[in-house]
């Protein structure tokens, strides 16, 4: 129950919280959130491979909104304001390549295996 | 480009020009002058973008126009909380006046037009003012900014200009077929 507690708070955080709780991107460990920096207009790393079920952390440390948007809407962010993030668990095996519908120019792909 | 839009360019470009030029010839503007040209820079093209909200013909310069408002009230934003958090005051001086009114005139130019007419001239005219800004950030700004969170904002926000003038160009483009 205690841990049970404890992730569920980990995650709330993790996602509710602008600016606070991210997990660390340079430094990834097994079972960790893997993270995409939004950051000077660009998704970085802009590939990224992970197995299924692995947390992806979208973190935009841009001034203004993003969105990660993946093609055919697999998955959607939705507006993300600057200093906040998303969090979506990648459960489904598949390339997906996504975009910021704000900013057409702005690309990436997660491939999940 | 009708005779107004060219005008309002024409202003914009003496206006950044002037702040790499005579006026600041010596030493080059301020950390207080820069924010003040960083502020009024934005608040020009937000003031636009919400004319254009309003105005525009096309649904991609309408939307267009919303992501100008959106992406320059980020950088403002940062920009007012950057000056607060350094207690510097920004300083007006001859560019960011004259940005002023090259912003006012286009206003009114823009006022004055409708439909296809007013999406060229509000298009042409954010892609004329995107690469004057970007030249006056990188030869400019960036070069005499002294403090290096000030310098580091500009840095910061140089890619968003630089995508937005890629966008206004693909928009007008379009608009020019």
């Amino acid at each position: 129950m205690t841990r049970w507690l404890s992730r569920w708070l980990w995650l709330t955080v993790l996602v509710v919280t602008p600016g606070a709780g991210y997990p660390d991107a340079g430094h990834p460990q097994a079972g960790a959130a893997q993270v995409v920096i939004i950051e000077n207009m660009q998704f970085t790393p802009r590939e990224l491979q992970v197995s299924r079920g692995t947390r992806i952390v979208w973190i935009n440390k841009d001034l203004f909104p993003h969105t990660v948007t993946a093609a055919a809407r697999a998955f959607d962010s939705g507006s993300i304001a600057a200093n906040s993030s998303w969090t979506y668990i990648a459960s489904k095996s598949g390339t997906y390549d996504y975009n910021c519908t704000f900013h057409s120019s702005m690309k990436g792909v997660i491939r999940v295996k | 480009m009708n005779r107004m839009t060219a005008l309002s360019v024409t202003t914009l470009a003496v206006a950044l020009g002037a702040a790499g030029s005579s006026a600041h010839a010596a030493a080059g503007p301020s950390d207080p002058q820069i924010a003040a040209i960083v502020v009024t820079a934005n608040q020009v093209d937000i003031d636009a973008g919400k004319l254009a909200k309003s105005k525009a013909h096309s649904k991609e310069v309408g939307e267009f126009a919303q992501l100008m408002i959106t992406d320059h009230t980020g950088v403002n934003k940062s920009a007012t909380e950057l000056v607060h958090k350094l207690h510097v005051t920004p300083e007006s001086n001859a560019t960011s006046d004259s940005l002023k009114k090259g912003g006012e005139e286009n206003l009114a130019n823009l006022k004055t037009l409708s439909g296809a007419a007013f999406d060229k001239a509000y298009v042409d005219h954010e892609v004329a003012y995107h690469q004057a800004v970007l030249d006056a950030v990188d030869k400019t700004l960036i070069p005499n900014a002294q403090n290096a969170e000030l310098k580091a904002l500009l840095v910061k926000v140089r890619p968003a200009f630089v995508a937005h003038l890629d966008h206004a160009k693909h928009l007008q483009s379009e608009l020019g077929k």
